[in-house]
């Protein structure tokens, strides 16, 4: 041991000596795309269990499949939705069809070309039971029907008119697969599915990797992006990585070239770095929130709705527990949505407005450990939380308000529960405060977070209303909204309804949904979707 | 160690008893094997429809897919999931008869052929861990039984404090080590040997810690022993006395829990294959509990309890081999 412990000792200051220093890679900034590479991605999201995007349709899916699908449309910075596969579209006067005329001369990875047809037979198969799709079936619910009116273009009619359409059709879930793919068995597309794209899926090595090559006729990039003809990227490894320690030490190192899912304490971390840059890229859709279930008590009295958000303590926490990684919000929805309303004013910290609201909600009485009492019963909260959805800053930040509720005399019970679990407590109306993300592209979210349908909970349990707000003024706003052609009305519907939401107290809005991706500085040309903030790399290459 | 089928056929009696012998011990090894097994499978059957969560959903992509009813439906009617629990049961076990283990629910592939692939790269990382943890064990216990009090009471504080760091903490710490600092190896796994040095390290430093505090006692009782003094009497030079005596009476304890540090490597795969993003039974294992995967959760368990039936069963042979008091009595 004599001569080991020295050594020991002399390892441990090696490694603290060393990690004070990593040598940022010199900056060879050539602005010269170069060609040809293999970009390794690490994905700290699940991996999805279809690589089709129709099936199902959540974030993981779309996180890889924006590599190998495209949709009609896409969005540009500024939020206007601009051409993609279809160059140009109209709507109907009376806002019951829709056509779009496809981009000449696309083919699919297959060969297979893109016409009308396609697009037909891609609705069919999101709204054919059997491919048991749930966010681009959601999306698509007034679509009665498609018509290929001539090779290149195809009408969409609908049951009545949707506002929300194009923001729609701009998601990954909804992109447009070859018609020769999709009728193959379901288990086979899930393995490969077939996209016009700039890569391809060349091989998925379960819970480990996915392997996409370079589509070398590729012809259909979106209307803004840099540049046009194939990918530089030869190649994308596109592996699983489920812990984010392991996932920042592997960028840190090199092993892999980009990560997401990044966390607070690491974009903290990484500034220092010089070989590393940081992406913020908050998803679109809500913001994230707690939301308040008034349909049992206490959260039916709007009193005590209003003691809670008053006796918590957000702002402080979320400064401190995400390093001033992220904003506060005071908006049902993302920063991105140019619809966005935010009234700060609502959210103000005040333990003493607390308490007479109480007082006057007849929370008059406090038991021995200091929550208040009415009629025998305390005043207890259920607040299951998704572990799976909730990153650790986030778990904390509601201890903290945990912590800061009870002084006003609310006992909050915090129950950590897996993503089956959590949902089966919301299912059973266990709960009193649920925060629960949502990505959607659009303000059309508010319909679906706050419109009384979303309180009926589907076959499945699930339902999105978790606040479970009935209000016919609401509905009313978020059908008109969903239904008008001018962006001036809807925007108003949209600012008033979201006044309803926030002033009767149903939502404790916290930030925008986290979205941090950590690249190498060898890799250029990154970006995010405008869409849904899901990594582009088309233009992406690695300079050497 | 000749087993009953490679036994030879001369019809001495002693050679039949010692056969006969034999066979009721393999014969009961056997009907232990298949209740064991069945236990398993019933136990995990019905406990992971004990837990929250509707296995209909994980076939359609997850808790929260918000499935339409008709997909609902039509899931469960194609998995046998809107029979009663009790006809579920039993098909199950008329599939396990036939060695059918159904098909995973996420992977949507043949839950033999999800094992088939990882459990390849378990037994791997088990074994270099397991081969990893006996040289460390055996090394610490040599030197800290041969070099004095103070290396004794040094040793006995490395294998307490070895064989109490958790699994997810010796990792990062690790990582931050060997890759972010000195960037010798690679933090996640790669093709390779490379990529198997953290991960087998990580298994193998609790484990050793374990192995050689059990080492090490019997080694000093060992060398404190007559038989030792013994063969020292007889001019055995002191390294003979070490390997050929005390360290063969060291390994009896040390085989014993053979048994266990298997069960503690599998359960120590599930951590340290989803930290470094290693293929293996241990992550399938992991995402089948999150996602209600039935047929894979039941799948594992029950090739995990098939591994560790054979572990034990060879620790009872090495037992016979290394101690012949046990040969003898047979």
């Amino acid at each position: 041991m004599n001569r080991l412990l020295p050594s020991l000792a002399a390892l441990a200051a090696a490694a603290l000596l060393l990690t004070g220093c990593t040598a940022g890679e010199s900056a060879s900034s050539s602005t010269t795309p170069v060609k040809g590479g293999t970009l390794v991605y690490a994905s700290g999201d699940a991996e999805p269990t279809c690589l089709d995007p129709h099936v199902g349709g959540n974030y993981p899916q779309a996180l890889v499949a924006t590599q190998y699908l495209e949709s009609l449309v896409s969005k540009d910075k500024g939020g206007k939705i601009i051409p993609w596969l279809a160059t140009k579209w109209t709507e109907a006067a009376d806002g019951l069809s829709w056509d779009f005329t496809l981009k000449k001369g696309v083919k699919f990875t297959d060969g297979s070309p893109l016409t009308s047809e396609a697009v037909v037979a891609n609705v069919a198969h999101l709204q054919d039971p059997k491919t048991a799709s749930s966010t681009g079936y959601l999306a698509l619910q007034k679509v009665t029907k498609v018509t290929a009116i001539d090779d290149l273009t195809a009408r969409i009619s609908l049951s009545s008119p949707d506002s929300a359409l194009l923001d729609s059709l701009s998601q990954t879930w909804l992109a447009i697969e070859s018609p020769t793919a999709l009728k193959r068995n379901q288990a086979v597309n899930c393995e490969s599915p077939v996209g016009t794209g700039p890569f391809v899926v060349k091989k998925w090595n379960h819970q480990q990797s996915i392997q996409l090559t370079r589509n070398n006729s590729y012809t259909s990039p979106p209307a803004d992006a840099a540049h046009s003809g194939p990918a530089y990227l030869k190649a994308i490894e596109w592996r699983f990585l489920p812990d984010s320690a392991s996932r920042y030490a592997a960028v840190q190192s090199g092993t892999v070239d980009v990560i997401d899912n990044v966390q607070p304490d690491t974009i903290v971390a990484a500034e220092k770095q010089k070989n590393l840059v940081a992406v913020d890229a908050p998803r679109p859709g809500a913001s994230n929130r707690i939301e308040l279930n008034s349909s049992i008590a206490p959260f039916d009295d709007e009193k005590v709705r209003e003691a809670f958000i008053r006796s918590a303590d957000v702002s402080g926490a979320i400064s401190s527990l995400f390093f001033d990684t992220t904003k506060r919000s005071y908006s049902p929805l993302s920063s991105i949505e140019k619809d966005g309303y935010s009234e700060p004013k609502l959210f103000d910290y005040d333990q003493k407005a607390a308490a007479k609201l109480l007082d006057e909600a007849g929370w008059t009485q406090k038991n021995a450990e200091g929550y208040r009492v009415k009629d025998g019963k305390v005043l207890e909260l259920d607040f299951p939380v998704s572990t799976n959805q909730s990153i650790p800053a986030e778990q904390s930040l509601f201890e903290q308000l945990q912590a800061t509720s009870k002084q006003a005399g609310f006992k909050v019970n915090l129950h950590p529960q897996d993503l089956a679990s959590w949902y089966g407590a919301l299912g059973k109306n266990q709960y009193n405060l649920v925060s629960a993300p949502y990505t959607k592209v659009g303000p059309d979210v508010l319909r679906i977070l706050f419109d009384s349908a979303g309180t009926k909970p589907a076959p499945s349990g699930y339902f999105a209303n978790h606040a479970q707000i009935t209000d016919p003024a609401l509905d009313a706003l978020l059908e008109d909204a969903a239904a008008s052609s001018d962006a001036a009305e809807r925007s108003a519907d949209y600012e008033k309804a979201q006044k309803i939401v926030l002033e009767g107290y149903y939502i404790l809005p916290l930030y925008d949904q986290q979205n941090h991706y950590l690249l190498s500085t060898k890799v250029k040309g990154f970006r995010a979707m405008p869409t849904v903030s899901t990594p582009a790399l088309y233009d992406a290459w690695l300079s050497r | 160690m000749a087993l009953p089928l490679g036994a030879t056929a001369t019809p001495a009696t002693a050679d039949s008893v010692r056969r006969r012998s034999w066979l009721r011990w393999a014969l009961a090894r056997l009907a232990g094997v298949a209740f064991v097994l069945w236990a398993v499978a019933t136990v995990t059957f019905f406990a992971i429809r004990l837990i929250p969560g509707d296995p209909a959903e994980a076939i359609l992509g997850g808790p929260g897919s918000q499935a339409s009813k008709e997909a609902l439906a039509q899931a469960r009617s194609d998995y046998g999931l809107d029979l009663p629990l009790g006809i579920q049961y039993l098909q199950y076990l008329g599939r396990l008869a036939t060695g059918d283990l159904g098909t995973s629910y996420s992977l949507r592939s043949p839950v033999t052929t999800v094992i088939g692939q990882n459990l390849g790269p378990t037994l791997l990382l088990a074994l270099s861990s397991l081969a990893l943890a006996v040289v460390l064990a055996l090394l610490l216990a040599l030197w800290s039984s041969r070099s004095g009090r103070i290396a004794s009471a040094v040793g006995s504080v490395l294998e307490i404090i070895a064989s109490a760091v958790p699994h997810f903490w010796l990792a990062i710490a690790l990582i931050l080590m060997f890759s972010t600092a000195l960037g010798w190896l690679p933090p996640v796994s790669v093709p390779g040997a490379a990529g198997l040095v953290l991960p087998a390290l990580t298994l193998a430093v609790p484990l050793a810690g374990f192995l050689g505090q059990v080492m090490r006692e019997s080694l000093l009782d060992a060398l404190a022993s007559p038989f030792v003094l013994a063969a020292r009497a007889r001019g055995e030079g002191e390294s003979g006395v070490f390997w050929r005596h005390a360290l063969r009476h060291a390994a009896i304890p040390a085989i014993g829990l053979a048994g266990w540090a298997f069960g503690s490597l599998i359960s120590g795969a599930v951590v340290v294959e989803t930290i470094f993003a290693r293929p293996g039974i241990g992550r399938s294992l992991l995402s089948a509990v999150q996602d209600r995967d039935v047929p894979l959760v039941l799948g594992v368990v029950l090739v995990v309890a098939v591994g560790y039936m054979i572990v034990t069963t060879l620790t009872d042979l090495a037992d016979r081999f290394v101690d012949p008091r046990l040969r003898a009595r047979s």
